[in-house]
């Protein structure tokens, strides 16, 4: 679903990914780990043609990100839920929603159809969708955001750190949703600071570290790593 | 005294009117594309030139001149300078989008520049005024013996059903989401499928067209267009989207009230105040400036110009 290979990407003259492989497959659920400063939201925005890479391939669905812009990708499947939320603070929850479902297809009435999904889903944002997202609390930021990514039925959602800022039982109702966004089929890479709540959830995870990737392999086996233990647990 | 100030009212609202749609586009463009398109006044002033010349062709065609042309080819002069708008954009505008905002200064200044030395050199006898007849003539109805003309209640008219549209075109349809979304942020645009070159061609297409019918109405109410308008004409929009607050529709036409007003006032109650209105004008965009950056209704403006 979502290649890396060999993926060098910086900023100016500043590097910040250095030789970075990362598959997700589909159906898996991956989480992508890492301490501040490590590169994750720059695999986020490189994974989504935002940042271009200097060296190296990514592919989604067997597509060059290069060659087909990030604009092109929610066509294609892939929902995608930004650091800090990036809701479009004037517009409201419906039309945050409404971007995210004609990114997908035009699609028409089932838009309602999709909207009383995501309310089902996110009881929170039933009650606000009239609301200017800007105004919304953290918490229903972050279901917005998530539901925005899901209301075309992505067959790849890409979530860079969604729990970040949020209450802990907030954290909680967020990576149970993730999980069953997974268990209902979406394949998914989860890129997180919370490294033992992502990796719970997870079928695989890399390790970033200063912009390579330090460890990789199943969700398991790097919750007992010693560097995952070393960075976070 | 009452009909003075009744009169100058009437002048008040149909000046407004006109300035409110000039500052329309640069609020809408910089709303957008982050962008102050300093040749937007230029570009909304080639319209009457357009408009001449083609009310001249078509006379010349298919015989003498009639209304009929002229009504004919301000139309055609509207869906010109919207295509003009467009292009203008995709050859040179956003190319600038992302860079310093002094780059983005210089290009649109040097454009502009080139837009009224086209407009002097190609237009038959361009350097001289060309006289731009009334759109709309007579009088409609009298107040308190003053007469209110077709003219003023045409601009008056226009405006609020060119505004009506815009905002029901941003706010009601799906491309109008998509364009609030992209200037609200361009990234996550993308990310949602919102192709940047498809904004930045309706946003261009309606911020030029509503300037050519700001140009056209400028010049019908002054009954002259000259190819150097189109500074003044930029200059005052300009002023007016910056007074109302760069990037808001409610402030662009709120500052291009305020401004028309002081012209009025300026006009009328200052001794020679006619030859030095603009001097009040320009001395009310400094100080909103100094004490309100963001201007009246408006975000902050301070990283870009």
């Amino acid at each position: 679903m979502l290649e890396l290979a060999d993926v060098d990407t910086a900023y100016g003259a500043a590097p910040m990914l250095r030789n970075v492989t990362l598959n997700v497959r589909a159906g898996e659920l991956v989480c992508l780990l890492g301490p501040n400063g490590a590169g994750k939201t720059t695999t986020f925005m490189t994974a989504c043609g935002v940042v271009r890479a200097q060296r190296g391939k990514v592919r989604v669905m067997g597509n060059d990100v290069a060659a087909l812009g990030t604009e092109k990708l929610a066509a294609l499947g892939v929902g995608l839920v930004p650091e800090g939320r990036r809701l479009f603070p004037g517009l409201t929850v419906i039309e945050n929603l409404r971007l995210g479902y004609d990114a997908v297809s035009n699609r028409g009435p089932k838009f309602d159809l999709q909207l009383d999904k995501m309310s089902n889903l996110f009881p929170r944002i039933r009650e606000r969708l009239r609301q200017t997202a800007g105004t919304l609390s953290g918490g229903e930021q972050a279901m917005v955001a998530l539901a925005r990514a899901l209301i075309g039925e992505p067959k790849l959602v890409i979530m860079d750190e969604p729990s970040l800022g949020l209450s802990p039982k907030l954290i909680g109702e967020y990576f149970e949703i993730t999980q069953e966004i997974h268990r209902r089929g979406t394949t998914v890479l989860l890129i997180e600071q919370n490294a033992e709540m992502g990796l719970r959830i997870a079928d695989r995870g890399y390790i970033l570290v200063k912009g390579r990737v330090a460890q990789e392999g199943p969700a398991r086996e790097l919750l007992s790593s010693k560097t995952a233990k070393s960075l976070y647990l | 005294m009452t009909e003075l100030l009744l009169q100058q009212a009437i002048n008040w609202i149909t000046l407004g009117s006109i300035y409110a749609l000039l500052a329309l586009g640069f609020s809408l463009i910089f709303g957008v594309l982050n962008v102050i398109h300093f040749s937007h006044g230029d570009v909304a002033m080639t319209a009457p030139f357009i408009a001449l010349a083609g009310a001249q062709a078509l006379a010349a065609v298919l015989g003498a001149a009639a209304p009929a042309w002229l009504a004919l080819a301000v139309i055609a002069a509207v869906f010109a300078v919207g295509l003009i708008g467009v292009v203008l954009d995709k050859a040179v505008i956003r190319r600038f989008r992302d860079a310093p905002a002094m780059m983005a200064l210089v290009a649109t200044v040097a454009l502009g520049i080139v837009i009224r030395e086209l407009i002097r050199h190609l237009y038959p006898q361009g350097s001289n005024p060309h006289a731009f007849p009334r759109l709309i003539g007579g009088v409609a109805f009298d107040v308190a013996g003053v007469p209110v003309s077709w003219f003023a209640l045409a601009v008056v008219g226009l405006t609020a059903l060119l505004v009506g549209l815009l905002f029901g075109f941003l706010h009601l349809t799906p491309i109008g989401l998509r364009i609030r979304a992209a200037s609200q942020d361009r990234v996550v645009a993308r990310m949602m499928g919102i192709s940047d070159g498809r904004v930045f061609r309706a946003t261009f297409l309606m911020a030029s067209s509503i300037g050519a019918v700001a140009g056209l109405l400028f010049a019908s109410y002054a009954g002259v267009t000259r190819f150097d308008f189109g500074v003044m004409a930029g200059l005052i929009g300009f002023s007016a989207a910056v007074i109302g607050g760069l990037g808001s529709m409610p402030g662009a036409i709120v500052g291009g009230l305020i401004i028309a007003g002081i012209e009025v006032l300026a006009q009328t109650f200052v001794p020679e105040g006619a030859s030095y209105r603009l001097v009040f004008v320009f001395m009310l965009v400094i100080a909103v400036l100094i004490f309100r950056p963001a201007g009246l209704l408006g975000r902050t403006i301070l990283e870009k110009v």
